[in-house]
């Protein structure tokens, strides 16, 4: 078996096995611990709540104004980056293919040239956010291992892809086949690092959110 | 570790300098796995290391020190959950990739838990990830009480306070000094009737330096022909455990004014002019006492604006001048009374110039969290006061009001300290002294 | 066919064709030219043939279907390409020749032995092992047990077609006969694949000529092809290429995309994984080539290429096996299933967590006194 049969075929295998059984693992093993009832009387209805619990959702993603001075332009590189990475992921056709081979939906793409401009910008605000994690004193203090390996598995997916649509550094198959078994050393990483915030941030805004709105707290 | 603090030696009551090291780690571990539950799990899930909860908090923007940064502050228990109690806990420790937790570490955070914290949830409303980042500081002092390592200052007022009401001796019993304060004021205290619709009590830091704060709560009542009563078993609104961190001296402590108002069957216990013991009594009583509080918790700024706008209080223009308002954390941010205040001061005419950062976007006063209370943390907070007095200062405001006695009394100390041209006034105290008309009640 | 011309050389026959030498320098410029040699071995390549004996070549034929040996007659300046044809001695080959039986093997064995070591081996079909080698047999005798004999005294092996070169049909799975591609079985000659299946007839004869004129074996790659018309993939040739970098792919056969002549892509073609000169020298004589009728490319020059996946299904898409297992459902029941085993750990890890904190209270009521 050639190294891109084997990136696509058992690797990829693997790699989905143990994505789909280490999220499961993990989101199941903390939601059962212990759920505390709350005696205290809510001040507002249990529908209002958990409307503002959804209102909560979409407003984190914007700062309050109080807070935009400072931490506008360090959210606005993580928001871009992300939004580069969902175009690149999801509008990029050969990835429409792969993912729809999996789900069985498929949906239109961008152009392959539009792909690659909004790949480099989005591999440049990577390296900015390596360089602010790393300079930034606060960042600095809280990074550990998880951080940095996420951002580097991320970034080798996204070179890897990069170079592959280039062709260029090496034969097109054995190109493709580092770029696919980054992507399964991706998956098998997700379960056990931060990437999981993919699956947790809408719900600990709701959950969060509609908490301080039972109290009729500012979210 | 920030130069600035340097070595900072543990902060320990007397009660508790008799530990091991090894006890106390086994202590925070036993309080920590006793108070992990799905929810508090999520949360420490969720955090991606951004850090963007630094830019809420004033320690961190006031000293530029990481080590203030809120989610920080509770890393030593995002470690052990990792460890003990996460999914993924045996791979953790099979494969040594989390540390035990060392004494070390938690005799360093106290400084950052108590010492730089003021519990004022500003982090809970900045965090993309919807943390709530005030809730977890709060269990991880569950478990630093449970390691013995709470600052002596609110340890020794909390045991104090569970034994017998009271979080420090004085002179008089508090009972007494209320009775005087009502003579000298000219106004009635009711006191220990045995039955009432509403149950009354007192911020304790009102009977020592604001009695005329006293004074008010009983005429606005008086006025209003309130059923109402103090009791003496229950008096003192505060309540220290919350501050240390003793979960069961918090429950304790809010047990004598439960059990009072349901001796004298109180349909609501109305919280005087104080942040944190609407947040114990309000929003955590409740649990502690494992079931519904048979009767309402009121803030008496909501009491109050309720009054009004059933028509059953009047107001007085005011003639403050230009004004400005502090929102107490507990109340405003996260007890959710934005409004009652607002309400008040518009009925007695105020021209209110709002806060750069107001309602419940605030910043903490800095004595907040029992801060107040700890002496060594002193020049920390007033580092952190100076971008609050200043917005004050900048909205050209000559009065300044607030609705909290020790927001009031970290003011004055501030005023003191910085020889500040501002001291801070009772909204209550205001609404006393504009009192309309006879009251409607009688 | 050879019978009466051993003693001529190549320039002898040519001119008894009618080719002058002047024509023959022309072919011979054109053909190094379609191999990227320079321009004046056109002459040399003509000097050395011409003078030249005639080379044996010996042409085996083993699981094949044939079609490598009619691509290689498809040629379209046939005049030419015939007397290339005669200009080497093609001393067997089962299917062109008119002898049959004991007589065709005589011929074989007696080109063998009079030309050990100096005759060209080419090779089509692959070999089967299985059964005792009995699955391919002739003349009594097993493919394995000719093949290993006749690479005796080759001077080298020339593998036309995918399964020679890589095992082709017969090798892909099951491959109930055992079979295997030539370079399994032989190892101590000089083997150059011309894969495809089958291969472009240019490909073969430029490859043969340039063995034939130079004696040596031309730059191979690592899967022995000369890279000459295998350095590049179709993909960076295909004259379809601005339509895949504008993102514009047929979606079915005959949709608008497809008559338009978009990429094939999505229809599953392996141009970029597959090294061939099809875009570029083309078929029947440069007249089109799949793509350009609106096929992908099936990747028929690469190894293994029946068991990588439906011709169908997009490159990007996962191939966990057999064609068609990587479909939704299957990837649905594996997903389930690691969902289930994973909720399984996680209520293990929940509920030991629970038990510790259950335990643990117990303690503190128990010590706790009033």
């Amino acid at each position: 078996m050639d190294l891109l049969g084997f990136a696509r075929g058992p690797a990829l295998k693997v790699a989905l096995i143990v994505f789909c059984l280490g999220v499961v693992w993990r989101i199941v093993g903390f939601a059962l611990l212990r759920i505390r009832r709350d005696w205290n009387k809510p001040r507002a209805s249990v529908l209002k709540y958990l409307f503002g619990g959804a209102l909560t959702v979409a407003t984190r993603s914007m700062p309050h104004p109080e807070f935009i001075a400072r931490t506008g332009p360090g959210e606005a590189l993580g928001y871009s980056y992300h939004l580069g990475l969902f175009a690149v992921v999801l509008l990029f056709t050969p990835h429409i293919i792969f993912l729809g081979s999996l789900i069985g939906i498929v949906w239109p793409g961008l152009p392959s040239g539009v792909i690659t401009v909004i790949s480099v910008l989005t591999l440049t605000l990577f390296l900015a956010v390596l360089f602010r994690r790393v300079t930034n004193p606060v960042m600095r203090m809280l990074s550990n291992f998880d951080d940095y390996f996420s951002w580097f598995i991320t970034m080798v997916v996204l070179v890897t892809g990069l170079v592959a649509t280039a062709h260029v550094g090496a034969r097109y198959e054995t190109l493709l086949a580092l770029h696919i078994l980054s992507v399964d050393v991706l998956l098998i990483w997700f379960p056990f690092g931060k990437l999981m915030h993919a699956f947790y941030i809408f719900p600990s805004r709701a959950i969060n959110g509609a908490l301080l709105a039972r109290k009729g707290a500012t979210s | 570790m920030s130069d600035a603090i340097g070595v900072l030696a543990a902060n320990l009551a007397p009660a508790e300098e008799a530990r091991t090291p090894q006890a106390r780690v086994a202590g925070a571990m036993k309080g920590f796995v006793q108070e992990i539950g799905a929810l508090s799990a999520f949360r420490l899930e969720s955090c991606i290391h951004c850090g963007i909860c630094s830019d809420a908090c004033h320690f961190y923007i006031a000293t530029e020190d990481p080590q203030y940064t809120p989610i920080w502050k509770v890393e030593p228990f995002k470690q052990a959950y990792k460890r003990e109690a996460s999914p993924f806990a045996p791979l953790f420790k099979l494969f040594g990739l989390k540390r035990e937790v060392t004494a070390d570490q938690l005799e360093h955070w106290q400084h950052l838990l108590f010492d730089s914290c003021n519990m004022c949830g500003r982090c809970s409303l900045i965090c993309p990830m919807g943390i709530d980042v005030a809730a977890l500081i709060e269990q991880a002092r569950h478990a630093m009480f449970d390691a013995g390592l709470a600052p002596k200052e609110l340890y020794q007022k909390a045991a104090h306070q569970r034994e017998t009401g009271q979080p420090e001796p004085s002179a008089e019993p508090y009972r007494d000094q209320l009775l005087a304060i009502g003579v000298r004021f000219g106004v009635e205290i009711p006191l220990d009737k045995p039955e009432a619709e509403v149950m009354l009590c007192v911020p304790r830091t009102d009977i020592e330096h604001y009695p005329s704060a006293v004074a008010a709560l009983a005429r606005v009542v008086q006025h209003l022909g309130v059923s109402c009563t103090f009791r003496s078993d229950g008096l003192v609104a505060e309540n220290y455990g919350y501050y240390a961190g003793g979960k069961d001296w918090q429950r304790d402590i809010s047990l004598r004014l439960i059990e009072q108002a349901i001796a004298c069957k109180a349909k609501t216990l109305l919280v005087p002019e104080c942040g944190h013991a609407y947040t114990a009594l309000r929003w955590e009583a409740a649990d502690l006492y494992g079931k519904p509080l048979p009767f309402q918790v009121r803030h008496v700024t909501e009491f109050l604006a309720d009054e009004l706008q059933a028509d059953r209080l009047k107001l007085n223009k005011a003639g403050t001048g230009k004004t400005t308002f502090h929102d107490p954390c507990q109340l405003v941010r996260k007890g959710g009374v934005i409004d009652a205040p607002r309400v008040l001061m518009k009925a007695m005419g105020i021209e209110l110039n709002e806060l750069k950062n107001h309602g419940g976007f605030s910043y903490c006063c800095g004595g907040g969290g029992g801060v107040l209370d700890i002496e060594r943390a002193a020049p920390l907070r007033y580092r952190t006061m100076e971008n609050k007095m200043r917005e004050i200062d900048d909205t050209g405001a000559d009065t300044f009001l607030t609705s909290c006695s020790d927001c009031r009394r970290t003011f004055d100390d501030a005023q003191s300290h910085f020889k500040w041209d501002k001291v801070p006034h009772s909204l209550l105290e205001l609404v006393a002294k504009n009192l309309a008309g006879p009251g409607t009640r009688t | 066919m050879t019978q009466g011309n051993e003693a001529l050389t190549v320039g002898e026959m040519l001119l008894k064709h009618g080719i002058s030498r002047r024509g023959f320098i022309k072919y011979c410029t054109a053909a190094a030219s379609a191999m990227a040699l320079p321009p004046w071995m056109g002459p040399a390549m003509a000097e050395q043939l011409r003078n030249a004996p005639r080379p044996s070549v010996v042409y085996l034929s083993f699981q094949e279907c044939t079609g490598c040996l009619e691509s290689l007659t498809r040629s379209f300046a046939p005049t030419i390409e015939n007397l290339i044809f005669n200009m080497i001695s093609l001393d067997y080959n089962d299917t062109l020749m008119a002898a049959a039986g004991d007589a065709a093997e005589a011929a074989r064995d007696k080109a063998m032995k009079d030309n050990f070591g100096k005759y060209v081996l080419v090779v089509d079909g692959s070999v089967p092992t299985g059964a005792g080698g009995g699955y391919c047999m002739a003349g009594g005798r097993s493919a394995v047990d000719t093949l290993r004999e006749a690479a005796k005294g080759a001077a080298a092996i020339v593998c036309v077609g995918t399964c020679s070169a890589f095992g082709g049909i017969p090798f892909a799975d099951p491959n109930p006969t055992g079979a295997w591609p030539v370079t399994a079985i032989v190892g101590d000659k000089p083997i150059i694949n011309v894969s495809g299946c089958p291969p472009i007839p240019e490909v073969i004869t430029g490859t043969l000529l340039q063995f034939v004129t130079t004696g040596q074996v031309p730059d191979l790659d690592e899967h022995r092809r000369p890279k000459v018309f295998f350095g590049n993939t179709i993909h960076d040739r295909c004259y379809r290429r601005p339509f895949y970098d504008q993102g514009k792919f047929a979606k079915s056969f005959d949709d608008e995309g497809a008559r338009n002549g978009w990429c094939l892509y999505e229809l599953g073609c392996k141009g970029p994984t597959t090294y061939n000169a099809c875009a570029t020298l083309k078929w029947n004589g440069g007249t089109s080539f799949p793509i350009e009728s609106g096929h992908g490319c099936l990747g028929c020059s690469e190894p293994g290429f029946w068991d990588k996946g439906s011709f169908y299904s997009a490159l990007s898409a996962p191939l966990w096996g057999k064609a068609g297992e990587s479909t939704p459902l299957r990837v649905l029941e594996i997903g389930a299933g690691a969902v289930v085993v994973g909720a399984a750990l996680g209520v293990a890890a929940a509920g030991s967590a629970r038990l510790r904190q259950h335990r643990s209270e117990q303690q503190t009521d128990d010590t706790k006194g009033g």
